[in-house]
């Protein structure tokens, strides 16, 4: 457990490295957000007037130092567009994200495993072939071919599903398959191989020697060994898909944290651009976390190790 | 993650050189063969554009403007009469050049750090390998569109995708290549050569590094497809390549909304998308199969 | 085991506004249905220059331009009662309606008008500063010499007077702007920096009022029930975002938006849908009071030769990029004003031709035969109809042997080379804020600053001190006259403006739509009130 904590230790200064990074990075370009904000009507003098409301005629060092300790304290900041608060904004859009993650996540490991389990047990027969297809296809086409058709064959054509989503479950299952089928085609590839080479060690060979059957070989000693990588994968995945799912939400019309992201790059709002960064970046580190302690757990060599 | 459970090259498949290797490959794996041969094949018809295309690039008829296929204009023409069949094969150069550019880049630049913070360890390795942390903990779309968003005002939309993604690639590679640095530090051949008093740059760049290309060809030939997706998606965003410049992701985000009325706008340049990428996947998994078995879906 | 405790409470936070969101459903009959590409940025108008839907809805302004079936336009008393100008164009007196309540209930006073007036210009975000600083003591606030604003005087509940610094006669239709939206004192007061974020917090005399809004998603407004007009027809008017334009095209055939706003599709998409017998007689257009122009930069060679801008302002093809960007949905114009708004002039037009030979015999005069290298700089945020206006324009002129090429700029690199006066050449649309000539001519031609600040740099000051006068004209028919020979010194003799053309403005109407009278000038925002349901 000790490296436990000394892996949680280890995150701070990733956190204060990310922070800095995206700080210098949105700041290379003072100015920006008003003129932008002010459009076909400005003057010089209402330009001046706005940049010192938003304190942007302030020392680089003193923005940072008091946007750090506003983070501290939860505070990401006041948007230069809506002029509310990020934190509240990012609050507002998670729960859409949430959802959506959760379910895409859902599909991509029920349809993944079950894909690559069948591919592993028919390796290089027709089964595996197909499925094998899929997945590829799944990892090759953009996402957002994938979400306009979906769209179209399902919620115009068919009337099945509504076109945009309001947030009901129904409305999240296409936008979900949409963001989910990619994930799906690398944890079939992953499964299957993990499974195949499992498949091959010592142990397998004298289980099926002692007269178990295939199935139950596969299901009771195999499938639980080649486990172990996916998961690490799953947790990956479930983290990156709550950083938001910009293309996805875009097509089906999902408020979410993607959909901040956008709309703050194309309304050059900085400290919203800025918070939903950080924001999904602290996800994904906790993320990438909980995927190495899970690993921990579940492989006792490592766990030995530890 | 854990990088230090990977077994190096070193101990493994010694009994075959690289051009068996190759030869192997090709008649394992047919597939892999066949992308190659469509990756050369695209490579060939991108250069030749000028040659081969019907008309030219940014050639408008405005007289003929969202025509159907047909003989004239074999994949149609778009909103201000361009051929897209000509527009597919220049948005070709962008395409593959966005392709392959930045993975070069990020692949040197992991290299270089990868190496530095491997055979260097200390503090020079904990910056680097924090670095690279740091890198890898964002969310990869949102930080390409950040520096798109950063140095939109400096450079124009192309070089700011080749700066986008390799800053997004680089860390990945840095953390294969400085494991297996690690690795290869310890075996014996290096230490000898140490011992007899070889430099230290020297002993990076002619004993530890060709031990690390197999799995870095691997990671590259991974690398392009995603690049050009990546391409696709910032440009379907609408802040990737601007016009009058052709790429494919541009060509689908101009015809995005025709996509069920005039297919043919959107539908080419996806179909030439998703085949350079299918290519490239399969090409690069037919490498990992036969030159790096340990790097497997890394 | 902090930050799963932190996590714990944002994920309840965060659930608690979803469940809170989903709640709030209406019950009532009639609902319209809008579509939006992109969500609002604030309700508050005096921080956007953008985001007038919601305040042409909520607020009243003193005056409203009233559109008649015929196309023309006039402007109507609306909260004012009635007013009266002083001889010498200086002082208004406005009588206000005494039946105008907030949504709150509370009745609204000339105090609210002052408040509303003051805050324009001490509000350190207010970005509606430009057409009111005409306002005696404006200035004065705005460098930060004082709080109150001098010219607007009350004089009890009911009546008050704005004086202005010299005078200028389209004050009256600035007041008629989303600009001039009349808030509410003591609700300006209570709700600080809320306002305009927060629904409940956000009050305004208008005929509905806004009861949700989910960012990014979704706004819902309902009839106030204080209202003095007529109540709208439709009791509930709920609006979505549709970010992708397939999404919404889609959504309004599935039946889900009722006023389909067609400059969110692309022009060959609504030319094939919506132009066919199914929908054709549901099509609702209206002239957009607004031009499209390219802008040469005359401090740069060779723009300086007069020949050189006349030979481009005959090489473009307009009739060209009209008809196949636009669909022909729209008319040519030959000069500054928009087809259709006051200051047009048929005088004016009809003289400039498409002629790419007579363009080159131009520049063979001017000692250009072989051409010249010419930058069109674009803005990368610019919508695809822009974008598209530049290629072809890029096409024409290579046509006739200029050397045109397009420069992709990052938007606010863009607005910040057009500011420096140094651009070379761009497109744009000029979308009028009032009905009155000097919105245009004003701003691109009204000082030395402003023609660089368009990198224009007309150099002609003379030009630049009539159009200032011609604010000051009292007599209607001389001013119009004096726009109109301005009109013609600047486009036909100093070939300082490429002139484009006016469009077409195109909603699409659902079957549950009996009326719809859009904005005036063709925005895409809307009175609500505007809209008969069946």
């Amino acid at each position: 457990m000790k490296s436990a904590v000394k892996r949680v230790i280890s995150m701070i200064p990733v956190l204060l490295g990310v922070m800095l990074l995206i700080f210098i990075m949105l700041r290379i370009v003072p100015g920006d957000p008003v003129t932008v904000l002010l459009g076909e009507h400005y003057s010089q003098e209402t330009i001046d007037r706005l940049t010192a409301a938003m304190k942007l005629d302030r020392p680089l060092l003193e923005q940072f130092i008091s946007y750090v300790l506003g983070v501290l304290k939860g505070d990401l900041g006041i948007s230069y567009v809506s002029k509310r608060p990020v934190t509240m904004m990012i609050l507002q859009a998670l729960p859409y994200t949430v959802k959506l993650a959760l379910m895409a996540a859902a599909f991509a490991w029920v349809i993944g495993l079950f894909a690559g389990i069948i591919a592993a047990v028919k390796e290089n027969k027709i089964p595996d072939r197909i499925f094998m297809a899929f997945s590829l296809a799944g990892v090759s086409v953009p996402v957002f071919m994938s979400a306009l058709l979906l769209q179209y064959i399902f919620a115009f054509r068919l009337k099945l599903f509504p076109i945009t989503s309001d947030g009901s479950i129904l409305s999240m299952l296409l936008p979900a398959i949409a963001l989910g089928w990619n994930s799906a085609g690398s944890i079939a590839r992953l499964t299957r191989s993990s499974l195949i080479e499992v498949m091959q060690a010592d142990y397998i060979d004298t289980a099926r020697a002692k007269g178990l059957k295939r199935r139950s070989v596969i299901f009771g000693h195999a499938l639980k060994n080649s486990l172990l990588p996916v998961i690490t994968m799953m947790a990956i995945q479930l983290s990156s898909m709550l950083s938001g799912a910009v293309i996805t939400e875009s097509v089906f019309g999902i408020p979410g944290i993607g959909r901040l992201a956008t709309t703050s790059i194309s309304n050059r709002d900085m400290p919203l651009l800025q918070g939903t960064i950080l924001f999904t970046t602290v996800v994904i580190i906790l993320g990438n976390l909980i995927a190495d302690l899970l690993y921990s757990v579940l492989d006792p060599r490592i766990r030995s190790q530890m | 993650m854990n990088d230090n459970n990977r077994t190096s090259l070193a101990e493994i498949g010694e009994q075959y050189g690289p051009k068996e290797k190759l030869i192997r490959m090709c008649r394992q794996n047919r597939l892999a063969m066949v992308s190659a041969i469509v990756i050369v094949l695209i490579i060939v018809l991108a250069i030749l554009a000028p040659v081969i295309a019907p008309y030219g690039e940014a050639q408008q008829d405005l007289l003929a403007r969202l025509q159907p296929p047909s003989a004239k204009h074999w994949f149609g023409t778009d909103e201000l009469g361009r051929d897209v069949l000509s527009r597919i094969l220049y948005g070709a150069r962008v395409s593959l050049v966005i392709g392959i550019i930045p993975s070069f880049l990020s692949l040197v630049g992991g290299i270089l750090l990868g190496l530095l913070a491997g055979y260097c360890s200390g503090w020079i390795d904990y910056l680097i390998m924090r670095l690279a942390d740091v890198m890898l903990s964002f969310p990869s779309l949102l930080l390409a569109m950040a520096i798109m968003y950063t140095l939109g005002r400096y450079a124009n939309s192309i070089i700011c995708l080749f700066a986008a993604l390799s800053l997004v690639g680089w860390a990945s590679v840095a953390r294969v290549v400085r494991s297996q640095t690690l690795s290869l530090k310890e075996t014996e051949y290096v230490e000898a050569a140490r011992s007899i008093g070889v430099r230290g740059r020297r002993i990076m760049l002619r004993h530890i590094l060709p031990n690390c290309i197999p799995s870095l060809i691997v990671l590259y030939t991974l690398n392009v497809p995603s690049c050009i997706l990546a391409e696709s998606t910032l440009s379907f965003l609408g802040i990737g390549v601007q016009p009058p410049a052709a790429s494919w992701g541009l060509m689908v985000n101009q015809s995005k909304s025709f996509l069920f009325t005039m297919p043919w706008l959107a539908v080419f340049p996806c179909l030439a998308i998703m085949i350079v990428v299918l290519a490239f996947n399969f090409l690069g998994d037919g490498l990992r199969d036969v030159l790096d078995p340990y790097l497997e879906n890394r | 085991m902090k930050i799963k405790a932190i996590c714990g409470a944002l994920f309840t936070a965060a659930l608690t506004v979803m469940v809170s969101a989903s709640a709030v459903m209406a019950d009532d009959d009639k609902v319209l249905k809008v579509g939006w590409n992109k969500d609002i940025q604030t309700m508050d108008v005096h921080k956007t220059t953008d985001n007038y839907m919601v305040p042409l809805n909520i607020f009243d302004r003193l005056l409203e331009v009233q559109l008649n079936d015929d196309g023309s336009t006039e402007l109507v008393n609306s909260i004012a009662k009635d007013y009266s100008i002083s001889d010498d164009g200086l002082v208004y007196s406005f009588t206000l309606r005494d039946d105008v309540k907030f949504s709150d209930g509370t009745p609204l006073t000339a105090e609210d008008v002052e408040a509303t007036f003051t805050r324009m210009f001490t509000l350190p975000e207010s970005v509606q500063t430009d057409f009111t600083t005409c306002i005696k003591g404006a200035q004065d606030i705005l460098d930060g010499k004082t709080d109150t604003l001098e010219g607007l005087h009350v004089t009890d509940d009911y009546h008050f007077e704005i004086t202005l610094e010299e005078p200028f006669a389209g004050f009256l239709s600035v007041l008629a702007t989303p600009t001039c939206c009349i808030m509410s004192k003591a609700n300006l007061e209570d709700a600080g920096s809320d306002f305009g974020v927060d629904p409940a917090k956000t009050i305004g005399s208008g005929p509905y009022m806004v009861t949700d809004w989910v960012q990014n998603s979704s706004l819902e407004m309902v009839r106030n029930p204080y209202y003095w007009g007529e109540p709208a027809s439709a009791a509930k008017v709920s609006v979505k975002v549709y970010p992708e334009a397939s999404s919404m095209d889609m959504a309004f055939q599935n039946g889900d938006i009722d006023i389909l706003d067609c400059d969110f599709l692309d022009t060959a998409i609504v030319d094939a849908t919506y132009e066919t017998p199914a929908y054709q007689d549901r099509i609702v257009r209206i002239n957009r009071l607004g031009v499209y122009y390219y802008f040469l930069n005359e401090a740069l060679e060779p723009m300086n030769d007069l020949k050189v801008r006349q030979a481009v302002q005959m090489a473009i093809d307009r009739e060209g990029i009209l008809n196949s960007i636009f669909g022909g949905n729209g008319v040519i114009v030959d000069g500054i004003y928009p087809a259709g708004a006051i200051g047009f002039t048929e005088d004016n037009q009809g003289w400039l031709k498409y002629d790419p030979e007579g363009a080159k015999a131009l520049l063979k005069e001017a000692g250009y035969e072989n051409g010249f290298d010419l930058e069109i700089s674009s803005n990368s945020n610019a919508s695809q109809n822009i974008k598209n206006i530049l290629q072809v324009i890029q096409q024409n002129l290579q046509d006739v042997g200029i050397n045109a090429h397009i420069e992709n700029y990052d938007e606010s690199s863009w607005i910040a080379l057009r500011k420096s006066g140094e651009m070379p050449s761009f497109v744009g649309p000029w979308t009028l804020d009032y009905n009155d000539p000097s919105n245009v001519i004003d701003t691109f031609y009204g000082s030395a600053e402003a023609t660089k600040g368009r990198s224009l740099n007309y150099p002609d000051t003379e030009v630049m001190a009539r159009v200032n006068a011609a604010r000051a004209i009292v007599d209607e028919n001389e001013r119009l006259a004096e726009y109109a020979a301005l009109e013609k010194k600047i486009v036909e003799e100093d070939a300082a403006w490429v002139p484009l053309f006016s469009l077409q403005h195109r909603f699409v109407l659902s079957d549950n739509i009996e009326k719809f009278i859009p904005h005036w000038a063709g925005y895409g925002d809307f009175n609500c009130a505007n809209v008969t349901m069946k």
